[in-house]
């Protein structure tokens, strides 16, 4: 998010460009120097709540000393990252627009909220059936490779030498993640981990770089397909929730810019506004194909996305869902050779719970609440260990081939142990006449049995799932299923954060999922009458929702979603009840999982609220100062220098008159984009030019849509000597009606107006309308509430 | 207090109501299950006990008009339906443990079936007589009916029609020909059933694999019954169990091996990626700002 801040301090170039630069605000020094954080190696310093302020305080002795050397840090959570910038969410009513909406007839407007639905169903389509591709892939290939196994296992365990085997698990789990870590890592590392972080940011309004291109959808799924079938300790579904906002993000353009292909259609669709609503129906429609709940999917975009929202949109999302549920299970339907069964309604297929064993009574409760709170404490573990796994990985294993190497080792451990759990394992059961088992290994086990623990490891984890949920009591026993839980656990957490695309919805499930069996057995063994009421599957379901939401922290939609994967709307009590309690108690130690990454991603999120205790926090210290300006009818040669001005990366420009010759903070006017300029640059709209050629077409809104969203760097821009010297009025471009704040506003009003409106750029004025600083993102992004109260991040570059 | 009172009064209500509803419907089954055996007895013995003679003869002599009597016709289709229910469920009985009840008693399912074919089918008797209706559903409970459903149950579900011809007249060939292969394995199994288990080990393994996957081919093709299934359950825990001749867990020293060389590969990683990989520094950016933070940070590092 370029934009005033990102001004360097050591760069003298930045000063002879702009309006109002040189202009030392507030009797100070045009340069703020934080000492603390220079010396600190946290990089933090916190801002008491002081009510005297010396202003007179004279701090030029240490300024020199840091100038001219940039202070590098190691990674921590504590930074913003200049990479990302925001979105341009609210509208530029330039008089381009005015235009362009006068010579719209009624019935274009009726078109456009037709082409919107048209969108919706589309996307719904195109993501059921990306799902179903998945889902077909992974089971093939997982089904091969285990095929490919249990053969040779079966083979070694009569003659000798499992070893073998154990090396071909190792080495074809190796193999399948090499691949997708490979197309991962060296093609699109926007690809990696489940996406939903990189999905919640976009939908805050940051800008992460290359995150909805086509790209990324292609090696998100080849990769989620590797990476499954790879035998990694992760599911498919989070993924999803990405893909369907790719998909989303490229059909409601109607062109893919990858593919050079320009569809000529949905048009005016190009912009961030109405991008920003698409995508978040394709998320909606990814988590709809995913666990088959398309309620939950329009109240996961609602909870994790949408600042923004409406009653229409609320409703065409659903439609997206929908129609992408029902896909998915169309195809799906065609694909096991029963047309037109609309049965298989997700991914993951929690199965139904059906009979008595689903009732619960109300002494269960509390058993409910207190699973909820483990599954809080568990995820709180799981987050913190892998919160220090992520931070180990981003400072020592950057290199793409480290990567690539790191989530081989993590396949072939997992293999490994997976292996030595099921060898040493003494537990037996027999086979039971429904074969629910599809892999069965015998292994040492008397004929006519097969191993316990090999249900739960040598399974994909979708169907050890299901297992754990569905087989009748009996069928693991205890020992079994909490060394499972030990070192899926750890596998899972190990793995969350490699370069490989997948997702942590289904291992946390099968963790809390086998806990909870393990619950549930031992409360049987141990009340009386306890086999009777204490079902273990019931007791697998309430474990998974609490580990789950434990680690993601979802609520609400978590809810919606489990009830709907599992059909039975009898659960939705207890479940909400153990989500609610797993927040509460993981919240108290540590921050959900994907807030977590979003943190060591340093984008600069905007959390519901300001953070509290910082009302006395007032805009004048809170903007960028000096600002950049423009006039009104400014030269090309002065634009150009300001936008190739590669330390000042800003990306909005007020628009000024000056006011008197005395004075040089002009009063506002209006605010200009970088993207805007730079498609002015390009067409050569210049005072000059239009003169000379009478006839020269008038610029219009659509060749500003046309460049959108790959605006072309400046450089890319040749503008002649004599072209520098001329004139660009800028009137009919700028947005001519800004929002503006007085320098006296609290920062929480400031916070509310950027989340409300999905501002980029408010302009801070005086009392005379003069400009006198810019807010951004990254102003109020940096104030977050640590421990020791009110903490700021800094900026970075990465 | 009141309110707790018609609280009570409601909770009251529902669980009386509650009770009402099931005992309807659970009574049914429960007496056909538990009394299963009298009412049988009752059928099979068409004289009526005497000390209850007394209670039945109000009913029996009240009498009805003609047309609502059942048939006589009807009658001894009821009473060869009772001879050929009871044999098919002595012969039940009788096979129970080890499970033969396809090969044993197809034939009585058979005869029952033929019997029950002719209650049931709507083609008039002897004086333009339906005993369908008179005998099949004239009453709630529907006894010949549950009866006859009960038995075709079991019937279904030790899946016997995979392993009897169609037509009921004689046992498939797969089937003989497993029960052919099955007695090769225990033949064996009873010649070297003395001394030493591991010779019976290497002796009968081949006709013991040899029937394992004629069984598991069976299991594909599903013409597998109940008593196949059975026979090569106790087969099974024979050979595995009795002579324990499973494979033994022989190998934990190279798997031990393999899977700590495995183990220890991502230490290595880690250490020399710690070590070797250049920590990654990020460059720090001073945002331009106004003076009032300046003096803030600068009070602050006075007061810490």
């Amino acid at each position: 998010m370029a934009n005033i801040t990102k001004k360097v301090s050591w760069s003298s170039r930045g000063d002879e460009s702009g309006g109002g630069e040189r202009t030392p605000l507030l009797n100070g020094s045009e340069e703020v120097r934080y000492s603390r954080q220079l010396s600190g190696d946290g990089g933090m310093f916190h801002i008491g709540r002081l009510s005297t302020v010396d202003l007179e305080e004279d701090m030029t002795s240490d300024e020199d000393s840091v100038r001219g050397c940039p202070k590098e840090i190691p990674h921590n959570e504590k930074l913003l990252s200049l990479k990302y910038e925001s979105l341009d969410y609210d509208n530029s009513e330039n008089q381009l627009f005015l235009e362009e909406e006068r010579r719209m007839s009624f019935l274009g407007f009726k078109c456009l909220e037709i082409s919107r639905w048209v969108i919706c169903g589309l996307i719904g389509f195109l993501t059921g059936l990306i799902a179903c591709c998945i889902d077909i892939a992974v089971e093939n290939l997982a089904g091969l490779k285990y095929y490919v196994v249990k053969q040779n296992i079966e083979k070694f365990t009569e003659v000798g030498g499992l070893s073998i085997s154990l090396i071909l698990w190792a080495v074809l789990n190796s193999a399948f993640v090499m691949v997708g870590a490979v197309i991962v890592a060296f093609f699109e590392p926007g690809a990696a981990g489940s996406g939903i972080p990189q999905i919640k940011c976009y939908l805050n309004g940051v800008k992460i770089p290359r995150v909805v291109r086509l790209k990324t959808l292609v090696v998100k799924v080849c990769g989620v397909i590797c990476s499954v079938a790879g035998g990694l300790a992760v599911g498919k579904e989070g993924p999803m929730i990405h893909s369907g906002a790719v998909v989303a993000a490229g059909v409601s353009q109607g062109r893919s810019t990858s593919l050079k292909k320009d569809f000529k259609i949905f048009e005016y669709f190009r912009r961030d506004t109405e991008k920003r609503d698409f995508v978040s129906a394709g998320a909606a429609a990814g988590v709809s194909a995913a666990f088959g709940a398309p309620v939950g999917g329009v109240l996961f975009s609602l909870e994790e996305g949408a600042s923004f929202w409406n009653q229409m949109l609320t409703w065409r999302i659903f439609f997206a869902s929908m129609i992408s549920t029902f896909t998915l299970n169309f195809f799906l339907s065609i694909y096991n050779n029963k047309p037109g069964d609309l049965s298989s309604p997700g991914l993951i297929n929690f199965g139904r719970f059906e009979s008595d064993s689903v009732a619960y009574n109300l002494y269960e409760i509390p058993l409910f609440i207190v699973m909820g709170a483990a599954g809080g404490l568990l995820g709180a573990l799981f987050n913190t260990l892998n919160y220090w796994l992520t931070i180990f990985r981003i400072r020592y294993v950057h290199r793409p081939c480290l990567q690539v190497m790191e989530a081989m080792l993590v396949a072939a451990v997992t293999a490994t142990v997976s292996f030595a759990m099921i060898y040493f394992s003494n537990d037996c059961q027999p086979l039971g006449p429904d074969q629910s088992e599809d892999y069965p290994l015998q292994l040492f086990c008397a004929d006519g049995e097969y191993n316990s623990m090999a249900t739960a490891f040598f399974n994909t984890p979708e169907r050890s799932v299901r297992s754990l949920f569905h087989n009748p009591p009996g069928s693991y026993n205890p020992l079994t299923l909490s060394l499972f839980t030990l070192t899926y656990f750890f596998l899972a957490c190990w793995t969350y954060g490699l370069t490989v695309s997948a997702g942590v919805f289904i291992p946390s499930l099968l963790i809390g999922a086998a806990w909870g069996r393990l619950f549930g057995i031992l409360l049987a063994a141990i009340t009386p009458n306890g086999s009777v009421w204490a079902v273990p599957g019931k007791y697998a379901l309430m474990g998974a929702a609490a580990q789950l939401g434990g680690i993601v922290r979802m609520t609400l939609s978590l809810t919606v979603i489990m009830v709907e994967a599992t059909g039975n709307v009898t659960y939705g009590l207890p479940i909400m009840l153990v989500l609610l309690t797993a927040k509460i108690v993981g919240d108290y130690f540590v921050e959900g999982l994907y807030d977590i990454h979003i943190k060591l991603q340093s984008v600069p999120f905007l959390h519901l609220e300001a953070p509290a205790t910082s009302h006395w926090l007032t805009a004048r210290e809170v903007m960028g100062a000096p600002v950049t300006c423009f006039n009104r009818i400014e030269k090309v040669g002065t634009i150009v220098d300001v936008l190739s001005n590669t330390s000042t990366n800003h990306n909005g420009f007020p628009v000024v008159v000056p006011v008197a010759a005395s004075d040089d903070l002009g009063k506002i006017c209006g605010l200009i984009l970088r993207s805007q300029l730079i498609v002015l640059l390009k067409h050569k709209v210049f005072v000059e030019l239009a003169r000379s050629r009478l006839t020269q077409r008038k610029l219009q809104l659509k060749d500003f849509r046309d460049a959108y969203p790959r605006f072309p760097p400046i450089q890319s821009i040749h503008v002649s000597q004599d072209e520098r010297e001329c004139m660009m009025d800028l009137t009919e471009f700028m947005n001519p009606t800004p929002y503006t704040v007085p320098q006296e506003t609290s920062l929480p009003r400031v916070f509310k107006l950027f989340r409300a409106l999905g501002l980029r750029h408010l302009v801070v004025v005086d009392s005379e309308n003069r400009v006198v600083g810019l807010v951004t993102r990254k102003d109020l992004a940096r104030y977050h509430l640590g421990k020791h109260g009110l903490e700021e991040m800094q900026l970075a570059q990465t | 207090m009141y309110i707790f009172q018609v609280a009570a009064l409601l909770i009251a209500f529902l669980y009386y109501g509650n009770a009402q509803t099931s005992t309807v419907a659970v009574n049914p089954t429960i007496e056909l299950s538990a009394d299963g055996l009298k009412q049988l007895a009752a059928i099979v013995a068409p004289v009526f006990h005497p000390s209850r003679g007394s209670y039945f003869s109000l009913n029996l002599f009240s009498g009805f008009p003609e047309d609502l009597e059942v048939s006589d016709y009807c009658v001894e289709l009821l009473a060869i339906f009772g001879q050929r229910y009871s044999t098919y469920v002595t012969c039940l009985v009788s096979a129970a443990r080890p499970v033969k009840v396809c090969q044993n008693c197809y034939g009585s399912y058979d005869n029952l079936m033929d019997i029950y074919t002719n209650i049931s089918s709507d083609q008039m008797g002897p004086g333009n007589v339906s005993c369908r209706d008179s005998l099949l559903r004239s009453d709630r409970l529907m006894l010949v009916f549950l009866l006859y459903n009960n038995l075709e149950d079991i019937w279904t579900g030790s899946e016997c029609n995979s392993c009897v011809s169609l037509g009921l007249h004689s046992l498939t060939n797969d089937t003989l020909y497993f029960m052919a292969t099955l007695n090769q394995s225990l033949r064996c199994f009873e010649k070297f059933q003395q001394g030493n288990h591991s010779a019976l080990c290497k002796e009968c393994k081949a006709t013991y694999r040899g029937l394992n996957e004629l069984y598991s081919r069976m299991e594909k093709n599903r013409t597998l019954c109940i008593d196949i299934e059975d026979s090569m359950n106790m087969t099974r825990r024979l050979w595995s169990k009795n002579f324990n001749c499973s494979f033994p867990r022989a190998e934990n020293v190279p798997v031990i091996a393999v899977s700590s060389f495995m183990l220890f590969l991502p230490i290595i990683f880690y250490l020399s990626s710690f070590l070797h990989s250049e920590q990654k520094k990020r460059k720090l950016i001073h945002p331009k700002r106004a003076k009032s933070n300046t003096s803030l940070v600068n009070i602050q590092d006075r007061l810490s």
